[in-house]
């Protein structure tokens, strides 16, 4: 999976019309042979694309990214100063997704048909359908500039300096330097960003779970565990939500990969310094090197995504077993 | 089982669009790339019903012209997926074998890949412009096709009337043009259907970051992306928003309106 992930990204890299050399340097410096040719020496770009593509394997088995031609950094580097600042938005964003879509698609198959029924159909319905480009913008023009609840955009105030990095979430980080306010300064600068991320996936999850819980009201167990005279809340969580839920996980996992896309629209609106930002730089410079660690770091997270899914499985579900 | 009345406001919504889009030229009070500076950034009037923008053009124009723009750039973009997909997921299910391994290898590794991400990178590789979009939305998508169809296949083939054509000695293409295609067809043009409004809304998501027609076009994302540095000017970001938030969730309605009632076996997706 991860070989593919290099093989497609390299693949897209040479099959380009456009050439790396220009968009770095620039027209006047790819005028000069000179300059062109001691930056394809040095970038590797006079070898062949099958020894390109061999070097750069080689390297990457060896734990070395490159360099990217446009921030000049090991591209390693630039990884893990951002990935942290991504992963904390998305898993934030997830959260929130979770946590509001299920309990909503579960009220709603219960009450079917009333008031919060309607309401949640119509959340979902907006959620999958809302730009989140538009959304953030908007959020930004009530939150920040109208009531002012918000700080502008960005991962901290400038007034106050990062802690020490050491896992690279600045919520965690700042609470093992033992600086609270900096915690809270960060956890208002996550909240609007995250938010505006977890539309989507709140729409999709409460949707399906509304769906899902649906199907198991109409199974016969439940209507044995309504027989045996359990209460209604106890067939409702016991019976039929967790039996709900086995769809509902799968998504959450494929939809991982649907966030990550999000998070480069929405770290360009609230200047987040993350992943998605530098994706999205170093895509549009054609900085291949630093597009290849990306594609594999994002490759990697949806893997283990979905690893953590069929974790999940056994636990809401005892009789499938991980490893089957 | 009849249509509810919400699909039916919003098979309304899909066709008042497509004509505003069809009739924009004449509908539109202004010329959408007259500059009047004097009477930049002003707010909704009389004059401007939703305002104008920093270089002082009416945005209800540029709107309207927009929709000249996302409507057929989102049909195309899953005309074109649906398309690919089909046939590669449809030769995958009907041939099988070597084939079916190698692209259901390749579409699983383009699953895993990031769709924003991949489009990024195409559309910065092919330059930017609204073609390149639209190939770039094309790319990132037929994988999905392309695994929906193969399943299809898979089904259809293994059906009575088609083992009976089988039997009765009708070649592969024929059983391919005249038995599988018309039995999948209806499911990939629901599938499309819902996928519409996901297309505009990628389509504004890369003009909004850059990667679509130039700033001075009229387009939906692009007008988004020209409100960022004016947030106090809340009409020129919001309006094409409510455009593009209309425009989706009438598609969307209609699509699963579509989904229930030609193919309930598509519910749980």
């Amino acid at each position: 999976m991860l070989v593919g992930i290099t093989l497609l990204t390299f693949l897209l890299s040479h099959a380009v019309p456009a050439d790396p050399v220009t968009a770095s340097l620039g027209e006047q410096a790819a005028a000069d042979p000179a300059v062109v040719a001691a930056f394809r020496r040095e970038w590797g770009l006079d070898r062949s694309p099958p020894e390109q593509y061999a070097i750069y394997l080689w390297n990457l088995v060896r734990g070395n990214f490159g360099v990217s031609i446009s921030t000049r950094q090991p591209v390693w580097l630039d990884l893990r100063q951002r990935f942290p600042a991504t992963i904390e938005l998305a898993v934030v964003a997830m959260t929130l997704s979770i946590l509001l879509g299920i309990p909503l698609g579960v009220l709603s198959a219960v009450k079917r048909d009333s008031v919060i029924d309607q309401l949640t159909r119509v959340v979902s319905l907006v959620g999958v359908s809302v730009p989140i480009f538009w959304l953030g913008l908007v959020a930004l023009v009530i939150f920040y500039a109208g009531l002012g609840w918000v700080p502008p955009p960005g991962r901290l105030s400038a007034t106050l300096t990062a802690p020490p990095m050491v896992t690279g979430f600045l919520l965690v980080d700042s609470l093992l330097a033992g600086r609270p306010a900096v915690a809270l300064d960060a956890l208002r600068h996550l909240t609007l960003p995250a938010a505006v991320l977890s539309t989507y996936n709140l729409g999709i999850l409460a949707r399906l779970m509304r769906g899902s819980t649906l199907d198991i009201l109409g199974e016969d167990y439940v209507r044995t565990a309504r027989a045996k005279g359990l209460a209604e809340k106890e067939v409702t969580l016991r019976h039929a939500a967790r039996n709900a839920l086995i769809p509902v996980v799968t998504v959450i996992g494929l939809s991982f990969g649907r966030l990550l896309s999000g998070t480069v629209i929405i770290e360009s609106v609230f200047a987040w310094p993350g992943l998605g930002l530098y994706a999205f730089r170093t895509a549009t410079s054609l900085d291949f090197p630093a597009i290849m660690g990306v594609g594999i770091v994002v490759a990697t997270v949806y893997v283990v995504a979905n690893l953590l899914v069929d974790i999940a499985y056994a636990l809401i579900d005892p009789r499938i077993q991980v490893g089957q | 089982m009849k249509a509810s009345p919400l699909a039916v406001a919003a098979l309304a919504v899909v066709s008042l669009w497509l004509a505003l889009a069809a009739a924009a030229p004449l509908l539109a009070p202004y010329e959408p790339l007259r500059q009047d500076i004097v009477g930049r950034l002003a707010g909704p009037s009389a004059a401007h019903w939703l305002g104008t923008d920093a270089l002082g053009r009416d945005i209800l124009s540029r709107i309207l012209h927009g929709a000249r723009i996302s409507i057929p750039v989102g049909l195309a973009a899953v005309v074109l997926a649906a398309l690919l997909g089909a046939l590669v997921g449809g030769l995958a299910g009907f041939v099988g074998r070597r084939f079916d391994d190698l692209a259901m290898r390749v579409t699983d590794l383009m699953l895993a890949f990031p769709t924003v991400i991949l489009a990024l990178v195409i559309t910065a590789a092919l330059g930017v412009g609204i073609r390149n979009a639209v190939i770039a939305i094309m790319i990132a998508w037929w994988p999905t096709y392309a695994r929906f169809v193969r399943g299809l296949v898979l089904a259809v083939r293994e059906r009575e009337y088609v083992q009976v054509a089988y039997a009765l000695g009708a070649s592969d293409g024929r059983i391919l043009c005249r038995y599988v295609a018309p039995n999948v067809a209806s499911s990939i043009v629901v599938l499309a259907t819902l996928d519409v409004g996901h297309a505009i809304l990628t389509f504004a998501s890369l003009s909004f970051l850059g990667l679509g027609p130039p700033p001075e076009v009229p387009e939906w994302g692009s007008m988004i992306a020209a409100g960022r540095n004016y947030l106090d000017e809340w009409w020129i970001a919001t309006f094409p928003g409510l455009a593009i938030l209309s425009l989706t969730i009438a598609f969307n309605v209609v699509g699963d309106s579509l989904r229930d009632l030609l193919d309930p076996r598509l519910r749980k997706l």
